[in-house]
């Protein structure tokens, strides 16, 4: 009796799955490909394209129905001879939250976006 | 920034797995016309800090109890966050000049350094999330933006840019409290 007590106990419930990064990566990806694909980088645009790439990615990754505060980062550079450098550290829960980068260039201009993704526990 | 709100029930942990990750990918855009080739280059460094050995046996999610707070007991202090950015920025990079190996490293020590101020202040139940950027000061154009979806009455971001002759840096601290 005892014995089988102690197994009923036991029994582990399930872990938490953590972010899907390459699901992220693929909605982001196709974001950026539908605002930015086939422009060349302009001045006046450049406001409104960010916005946009940042909105619609937001908006998909609210559709997939996850429990996840999001924060989407975009940097947009002209293609230039100068250099830039990002970098970014996360203070978190490594097993349910994470990251995904997605780097994508064309001609004339160079994009990043990240975004982050932090576990809300209901 | 544009930050759009969203409630939610608040639930509690007793007790929470804390684990520092540094995913320090800097994407360094940069192209020589040295010869008619162009390089562009990246380099990752992805390490994470490993939890205490006891914190095996709490793996397996245990249900928790509710402490019965709507809200952080105390807030994100984003003024004293923004004087840790100026200060961090000012005092790594008032006399640096653009150099791209230089700038490669300072970027990921930056980020390490703003995160371990940042966790001094020691503020309770609250994730961060640094972000550096870095570039060469010059004629080219760039624009940085972001969104979050969060509860803007828990959680908030500070930001800082620095300028000096030959460079300039962005510095964003998101602060994300854990419901």
């Amino acid at each position: 009796m005892r014995s089988l007590l102690r197994a009923w106990v036991a029994l582990p419930f399930s872990l938490p799955v953590g972010f899907n990064a390459e699901e992220a990566h693929n909605i982001v990806k196709d974001c950026v490909d539908g605002v930015l694909g086939g422009e060349d980088y302009n001045h006046n645009n450049i406001n409104q394209w960010t916005a946009s790439i940042v909105e619609q990615s937001l908006t998909h990754l609210v559709k997939l129905g996850k429990a996840y505060k999001y924060i989407v980062t975009c940097a947009v550079v002209q293609k230039s001879a100068y250099g830039f450098h990002t970098a970014s550290s996360c203070f978190w829960d490594t097993t349910a939250d994470g990251t995904c980068t997605v780097r994508w260039e064309n001609r004339t201009m160079n994009c990043v976006v990240n975004v982050f993704a932090i576990a809300i526990v209901l | 920034m544009m930050m759009s709100d969203i409630a939610k029930n608040p639930v509690a942990h007793s007790r929470k797995k804390r684990g520092s990750v540094s995913s320090l990918s800097s994407h360094e855009f940069q192209r020589r016309e040295i010869h008619g080739r162009t390089k562009d280059s990246m380099s990752t460094v992805s390490y994470m800090d490993e939890p205490s050995q006891r914190d095996d046996v709490s793996r397996l999610t245990v249900q928790m109890e509710n402490t019965y707070q709507l809200g952080p007991p105390k807030h994100f202090p984003v003024v004293t966050v923004n004087h840790i950015l100026k200060d961090v920025l000012t005092n790594y990079l008032q006399e640096e000049e653009y150099e791209p190996e230089l700038c490669r490293q300072m970027t990921k020590t930056i980020t390490e350094v703003i995160k371990a101020q940042v966790k001094d202040l020691v503020i309770p139940r609250y994730k961060f999330i640094v972000i550096v950027h870095i570039g060469q000061l010059n004629t080219q154009s760039i624009l940085i933006a972001s969104r979050c979806l969060w509860d803007p009455k828990s959680d908030a971001f500070s930001s800082y840019v620095f300028r000096n002759a030959s460079l300039f840096a962005l510095a964003n601290v998101y602060a994300v409290y854990l419901e």
